[in-house]
């Protein structure tokens, strides 16, 4: 006799021709785990995919990767502003430009955002809408593409050019025969020329679904100098928002820290500007999809429990059967051991083999599913890795009781079983 | 008869069942030894205890009282395990209703016991074959037991007894379930695998069958009769 190894082939080889040998049984005991592992693995599948189109959106909407700074009330109702409160200036393009000199290796940009709601009149739309005064890289970092000719210059934003850069859909409505670049509208009764139209933007959660940038479409961009001084500003040119694009998600938090503490000196410690709360948002993040992490692993785990429970089943009714095939190999030679050994090997190799069918129906259904919502599919290693665990600890365990009611049968009792 | 050392050393064996007021004593001190080579029928009724004393021989089961040599070992008072060992490598078990895997194949019902022992596939393929032919039914090797006739699965059984070199077959009504042409060959199957030196006892109830045994043990309410035919 050889080693270890060889016996365990032998046994291995030996259970293949046994499940070969009883087809019906086998796969019901298959079944089980087949359907369990494809729950898990499809249930993890689509919280992924789900959860990886939400961070999409997250992202791309203007979440994960910006620091925004909003001007705040210093002072409260109801009492008189102090010398101090009354002296602090606000929000200004000061401190974008300060908060860039922090200099850090990854600031990817910094947009600087006035905005106003007037009057804009082309001769085709007259429209009271929001106009949106922009500085810095406002439209790089939000995203935006140009269709048709140019976004504003340097120069423009330093002598507030009476320009604009239009969304599609604002093109769309002011200029509904097309040829917006070159054409002038009154934005708040100052003339400006259109100098660009910017790409349609679209995201949309599942095909069919409604385009959740529909807004951004809207934007009528003008100078951010431009809005300040001749349309909704004053002197001081204060903003209502200064924005921080970083490369590394989790640089933030370090990042608006020092920001914090440069803009508080910057404004004479005057609580007047607010932060994001980047590890609220952080924790957010993480936390989405947990939810449905939760739910698809328990009901992959149910699954699991009620195709075990089918597995005990099986094999406890066909060990009716299966008594006098124990006896049988009792009589020539199987000790209890080598019938728990067997029984246990071959619902182990069921397991297994009911496994890896069921990661394919797993991958199907996730298809399936994801197709079917209008979501790109986004499959985790870690998901097959746990759905197969998950498998092969129930399979264990819910073997073990018939291979050990098989393996403490009398042989004499087992063979005289009618 | 060759009278060497004794295969089966029985002495003073009792078997009780049950407990207290619902005891039943199946075997009430049974002695008997065989010798290697012998061909011995037990015979008696039902309820003689002739099956219970089977049991025993075959260590399929343990005595309640008395001891047991097979082989020169004693085996009364072992652990299942151990039993099981015993079983496969020094009996030979064949049964009135065969009792093969339905859903294996011949050659891997006659391999069975060769792969509890731990023989190696080509030499388990190899030996297998070998007693199927010995047998005669080499060319139903792929089939499964179903596919074969009453006689025909007999054989099977008895190659499988075989299949280790037992020190002993032991045959628990072996033609009850044939016909009488069938059962007679099989029975012309143990006489010539008597000649050849093995150790065979037949369990029956047909004192037909029995004559055709060297020597007949009669059991009779879980005794010994001393009444012996002659070899």
């Amino acid at each position: 006799m050889s080693a270890g190894t060889g016996a365990l082939r032998e046994r291995l080889r030996s259970a293949w021709v046994e499940m070969r040998e009883n087809p019906g049984r086998s796969s019901l005991q298959a079944l089980g785990v087949m359907l369990g592992v494809a729950s898990v693995l499809g249930g993890f599948s689509i919280a992924d995919s789900q959860r990886r189109q939400a961070d999409k959106l997250f992202v791309r909407i203007g979440g994960l990767d910006k620091l925004n700074v909003q001007p705040a009330a210093a002072v409260r109702d109801g009492t008189t502003p102090s010398a101090m409160e009354t002296a602090n200036l606000g929000l200004r393009g000061a401190d974008a430009e300060s908060g860039q000199s922090l200099d850090r290796p990854g600031i990817d940009g910094v947009s600087q955002q006035k905005t106003a709601r007037v009057r804009v009149r082309s001769p085709y739309a007259d429209q009271e809408r929001q106009i949106t005064g922009i500085a810095g890289d406002y439209l790089a970092i939000n995203g935006y593409s140009v269709e048709e000719g140019r976004i504003f210059s340097a120069h423009d934003l330093d002598v507030a050019a009476p320009v604009a850069v239009l969304g599609k859909e604002a093109a769309s409505v002011f200029f509904p025969t097309g040829e917006a670049v070159g054409r002038t509208m009154r934005v708040a009764d100052t003339p400006v020329t259109v100098i660009g139209v910017l790409q349609e933007k679209v995201f949309r959660f599942r095909e069919g679904q409604g385009n959740q940038f529909a807004w951004r479409n809207r934007v009528i961009a003008l100078p951010a100098s431009l809005v300040s001084r001749r349309m909704q500003g004053d002197s001081y040119q204060r903003l209502d928002r200064v924005t921080f694009r970083l490369p590394e998600v989790n640089a933030l938090a370090g990042f608006a820290k020092q920001l914090d503490v440069l803009l508080t000196a910057n404004h004479r410690l005057q609580r007047d500007f607010r932060l994001d709360d980047v590890a609220a948002r952080m924790k957010k993040m993480r936390s989405q999809g947990d939810i449905y992490n939760m739910i698809f692993m328990l009901s992959g785990v149910l699954a699991l429990l009620g195709g075990g429970m089918v597995n005990v089943n099986i094999q406890m009714a066909t060990l009716k059967e299966r008594v006098r095939e124990v006896g049988v190999k009792m009589a020539i030679g199987a000790g209890g051991r080598e019938i728990f050994k067997e029984f246990m090997t071959e619902a182990l190799l069921l397991t297994a083999a009911g496994g890896g069918v069921g990661l394919a129906i797993g991958i199907g259904f996730s298809k399936i599913i994801t197709a079917s919502i209008g979501i790109p599919l986004h499959m985790e290693a870690t998901s097959f890795a746990w759905a197969y665990a998950l498998a092969a600890v129930f399979g264990f365990f819910f073997a073990l009781y018939p291979a050990i009611k098989a393996s403490r049968l009398s042989p004499m009792e087992a063979l005289r079983y009618e | 008869m060759k009278t060497t050392e004794p295969i089966v050393a029985i002495d003073g064996l009792t078997k009780v069942y049950g407990g207290n007021g619902t005891a039943v004593h199946a075997l009430r001190g049974i002695d008997l030894s065989i010798s290697a080579g012998e061909f011995v029928a037990l015979i008696g009724p039902s309820g003689s205890g002739k099956s219970t004393l089977m049991a025993i021989i075959g260590c399929l089961d343990s005595p309640t009282a008395g001891t047991y040599a097979l082989d020169g070992q004693r085996v009364d008072g072992l652990s299942g395990s151990a039993l099981a060992k015993i079983r496969n490598e020094k009996i030979g078990f064949v049964f009135q209703n065969y009792n093969l895997l339905p859903k294996a194949s011949v050659l891997r019902n006659v391999e069975l016991p060769m792969l509890y022992a731990g023989v190696g596939g080509r030499e388990r393929r190899e030996r297998a074959m070998e007693l199927l032919a010995k047998v005669g039914i080499a060319d139903k090797a792929r089939q499964l037991p179903a596919a074969l006739s009453g006689g025909q699965k007999q054989r099977v059984a008895v190659a499988r007894a075989l299949a280790n070199r037992p020190k002993m077959l032991l045959a628990d009504e072996p033609t009850g379930a044939l016909d009488s042409k069938t059962g007679h060959e099989v029975l012309a199957l143990f006489q010539e695998l008597h000649r050849n030196g093995n150790t065979v006892v037949l369990v029956t109830h047909d004192p037909s069958i029995a004559a055709l045994a060297g020597r007949r043990v009669e059991i009779h309410d879980g005794l010994v009769r001393p009444a012996e035919a002659a070899a």
